[in-house]
């Protein structure tokens, strides 16, 4: 029974299925959301007012020609997008959305998983560094460097902001996280500024505007993404798609107290909070305009860092008033 | 001059829930004016042959072949795929004989189907007349 | 650091048409750049010289689709000097009129791209968005959205009436609030200043040595228009500011062509207030004297000169067109000196380039021995087109 439990686990709720599915719902939430607030319609035909159309895109992908560049080693830059994908769905399953015990620790949920969630979802962003290093393309390298950059910059303050709520709850463990919010939630009340450090360093993570520096297609054409198309083009999207999921769905567990009651209640928990902070990320990507990379990083450590501090420094005083 | 953080987002958030600015072209259409310059079309009845049309158009996009010089038979020919849609042969028109409709979506795949053709006798009582195209 | 010299174009995302940009860069940073010209030659001034006076003058509006009106304007200005014609005032009005209307779409059009090459598309979506008002406006007018086709040799081809006046008001009154809103956003939303503000300087001394015109001269504290320093149709008579920023940078050009903006909407209620009535053209010659003459006309982008040369004939012996973006090319690689690479499209997005309008000449020179060698039209085809026409298909030309 155990073994089918974690079967249906890992493949299908909330594994690759339920992954597969959410994540193309919330892009095209996103991409609706954010052509209506352009005053367009969006996407329109595929589907109930284009909801299958992020689905549609990912099939056609998959039947579009596949090249690699010449110079390319095959293996990495074959390799590379199965990788990233595999890497964000794992820390999909970390999610204390279903099957979780809050006393009893098990495989999907133990003292550290929020670490290693965090980890989990830095290393997309080296593997985007290694398919823009090993696409030989000269764009490509430079967006594959712009990658790292970025990444110095978004990665402290998003790690410092996502544990502090840890220290308020005493816990490194998301589902005791959750359930300690549950009960308190008046505490969430101190933990503002960090909702809103991890929110724009989770913009920063998936690339999107102000953000979207490494990709940015009037500058660099497609920056890391250049020399790939087809299936491994898809591949990526979805990476992309899911490592939205993920990263808001994180943001949700341990600033808007995660998803608790049961298989339903829980599941309809998890789409509103995850759709709220998905929400804001869209209205992030609309109001702004590209910033320049050198501006990305003092921006980060000009305004978004010092503010991770001082959440940081909230929740001690807070964690101290408490005992 | 001063900055404002987010200054576009009350902009945004204030079209969120009014109906979008664009439209659902193919199924849904908007009205073209009432002297839009569509596709030239032929009153072959008021015709005179008088080929100011032809002299003019930029595009070359209109041919008068005679067919018989006897009986007065003409054909003319307009070349949709040529023409640029400047409705200079309407102007350049004395009798008034040639008019430009609303139709714009004139896209095929042949450029063969856009030829129209005008089969038609010059004086006064109107020939037969036939259009294919 | 290692030099890498890097394509931007001839296709590149932010390049609306096809040019090439050799980028020298260190880092993120341009070392040197150099433009190559010459993708798209359409040989429009051989051609003008087998095409009569009024056939010629679709063939240059089509020498753009932004300043389609523009291009005739200038031409049949020109064409209206060589046989001395007086163009009645109705006529010239309604000839400013679409200027006008054309310089607000092109202006607003800009704005979107530049919104764009920065990466602000929700900008990019409202302008272009508020664009079709004005694109509604000049469909009204003159029955289609792009090629205007209403300059005729002698004056206009469509009269205006009052359901139209009463449209174009009221179109314009919606467009002023609009752009006074674009105003107070593009120079306050902190990641877009930031993008613009400071970078492609071109100072003032520089801007007049390389001959940059229109709003990038403008930006650079030059007060020149041709409106102004040489009006043409019936510009004198017509009271407006002219719009300068001594900013040097993308910002400035933004302030400048926002200014503009509102000026034009200005021009435009001056005009449709003030249209004199009476006759909207004359009857022009088909045949004209030898003669030569220069006609100037200030585009959306700057200052456009045509050239004719006529023989006595129908057809004019040369035609020469010299485009705003061509002054403005030497300026743009003094621009792009020092810049980032994000900034290239920007920057170069800055002169409004209008890369079909500049390409005017080909010269084809042997590589090896730098030559110049003469192809015809039998030669280009048989060398390059291998495939045989199809039957059917009857081509005049």
């Amino acid at each position: 029974m155990a073994v089918i439990k974690a079967l249906i686990y890992l493949l299908v709720y909330p594994g690759i299925l339920f992954l597969f599915v959410y994540s193309t719902f919330c892009e095209w939430f996103d991409r609706k959301l954010y052509a209506r607030l352009q005053n367009r319609i969006g996407p329109a035909y595929t589907g109930r007012s284009g909801i299958l159309q992020p689905v549609a895109d990912f099939l056609k992908l998959m039947f579009k020609e596949d090249i690699v560049p010449e110079n390319a080693d095959r293996t990495i830059f074959s390799s590379l997008p199965v990788i990233g994908l595999a890497i964000v769905l794992t820390a999909g399953l970390y999610l204390p959305l279903w099957n979780i015990n809050v006393s009893v620790p098990s495989f999907n949920s133990f003292q550290g998983d929020i670490i290693v969630v965090l980890y989990l979802l830095s290393l997309p962003t080296l593997v985007l560094f290694l398919a823009g290093w090993h696409s030989t393309n000269f764009f490509s390298t430079l967006g594959g460097v712009r990658v790292l950059t970025m990444l110095f910059g978004y990665e402290v303050p998003l790690f410092l902001a996502v544990l502090s709520p840890a220290i308020v709850a005493d816990s490194w463990r998301l589902a005791e996280i959750a359930d300690f919010y549950q009960k308190f939630p008046f505490l969430l009340l101190f933990q503002i500024i960090g909702f809103f450090v991890a929110v724009v360093a989770l913009q920063a993570k998936l690339e999107r505007t102000p953000f979207d520096i490494p990709h940015a297609e009037t500058e660099i054409v497609g920056g890391t993404f250049t020399e790939y198309s087809g299936k491994k083009l898809a591949f990526f999207r979805l990476m992309t798609d899911v490592e939205m999921v993920v990263g808001s769905g994180l943001i949700a567990t341990v600033f808007l107290a995660g998803f608790s009651g049961g298989v339903f209640l829980g599941l309809l928990k998890f789409i509103l909070k995850t759709l709220f902070v998905i929400a804001i990320l869209s209205l992030i990507k609309a109001a702004c305009s590209r910033i320049r990379i050198d501006q990305m990083v003092i921006f980060s450590w000009k305004y978004l860092a010092p503010l991770a501090v001082l959440q940081l420094l909230i929740s001690i005083i807070v964690k101290g008033v408490i005992q | 001059m001063k900055l404002k953080p987010a200054a576009f987002i009350p902009e945004l958030l204030r079209h969120l829930f009014k109906r979008p600015a664009t439209i659902e072209y193919p199924f849904e259409k908007l009205k073209v004016p009432d002297d839009f310059r569509g596709t030239p079309v032929l009153k072959s009845e008021l015709c005179i042959v008088c080929r100011a049309c032809v002299r003019d158009c930029p595009a070359f996009a209109i041919e008068i072949e005679t067919l018989s010089e006897e009986e007065k038979k003409y054909k003319m020919t307009i070349h949709n795929d040529r023409c640029i849609h400047c409705a200079q042969c309407v102007e350049s028109c004395p009798t008034k004989a040639l008019f430009m409709n609303d139709e714009f979506e004139i896209a095929t795949d042949s450029r063969l189907k856009l030829k129209a053709e005008y089969t038609y006798t010059r004086p006064k009582k109107s020939g037969q007349q036939s259009q294919t195209g | 650091m290692k030099k890498i010299t890097i394509p931007i174009g001839p296709q590149h995302p932010a390049l609306k048409e096809p040019i090439s940009l050799r980028i020298t860069i260190e880092g993120e940073v341009v070392k040197h750049a150099d433009v190559r010209l010459g993708y798209n030659h359409r040989g429009i001034e051989k051609l003008a010289e087998s095409r009569t006076y009024i056939q010629n003058i679709y063939l240059v509006e089509r020498i753009c689709g932004i300043c389609s009106h523009s291009h005739t304007t200038c031409y049949v200005q020109g064409v209206e000097k060589l046989c001395g014609l007086e163009v009645p005032k109705r006529g010239l009005y309604i000839r400013m009129l679409v200027c006008e209307l054309e310089r607000i779409h092109s202006h607003l059009l800009w704005l979107g791209v530049a919104a764009h090459e920065a990466g602000f598309d929700s900008l990019f979506m409202y302008t272009w968005r508020d664009r079709e008002v004005v694109m509604d406006l000049l469909e009204i007018i003159s029955g289609n959205r792009v090629h205007y086709a209403i300059n005729t040799i002698g004056g206009v081809r469509r009269n205006l009436n009052e359901i139209q006046k009463e449209k174009i008001l009221e179109g314009i009154k919606f467009l002023k609030k609009r752009t006074e809103y674009y105003t107070n956003l593009g120079t306050t939303e902190p990641t877009f200043v930031a993008r613009i503000a400071g970078v492609g300087i071109l100072p003032k001394e520089k801007a007049i040595a390389l001959c940059a015109v229109g709003p990038t001269l403008r930006a650079s504290g030059v007060s020149s228009d041709i409106r102004k320093d040489d009006p043409y149709a019936a510009y004198d008579e017509i009271p407006f500011d002219l719009c300068t920023a001594d900013t040097c940078d993308v910002l400035g050009r933004v302030v400048v062509r926002v200014k503009e903006l509102i000026e034009s909407y200005k021009i435009v209620e001056y005009i449709i207030k003030n249209l004199p009535q009476g006759e909207i053209k004359v009857k022009a010659p088909r045949k004209i004297q030898p003669a030569e003459v220069v006609s100037r006309y200030e585009a959306p982008r700057g200052e456009n000169i045509h050239y004719i040369k006529s023989n006595g004939t129908d057809k004019p012996e040369r035609l020469k067109v010299r485009a705003p973006t061509l002054a403005n090319y030497p300026a743009t690689i003094e621009m792009l000196k020092n810049c980032f690479v994000a900034d290239i499209p920007l920057i170069f997005a800055a002169i409004d380039p209008c890369i079909c309008c500049a390409e005017r000449f080909v010269e084809l020179i042997d590589a090896k021995k730098g030559n110049s060698t003469v192809l015809s039209m039998a030669e280009i085809r048989k060398k390059y087109y291998s495939t045989e026409t199809k039957r059917n298909v009857v081509w005049p030309l």
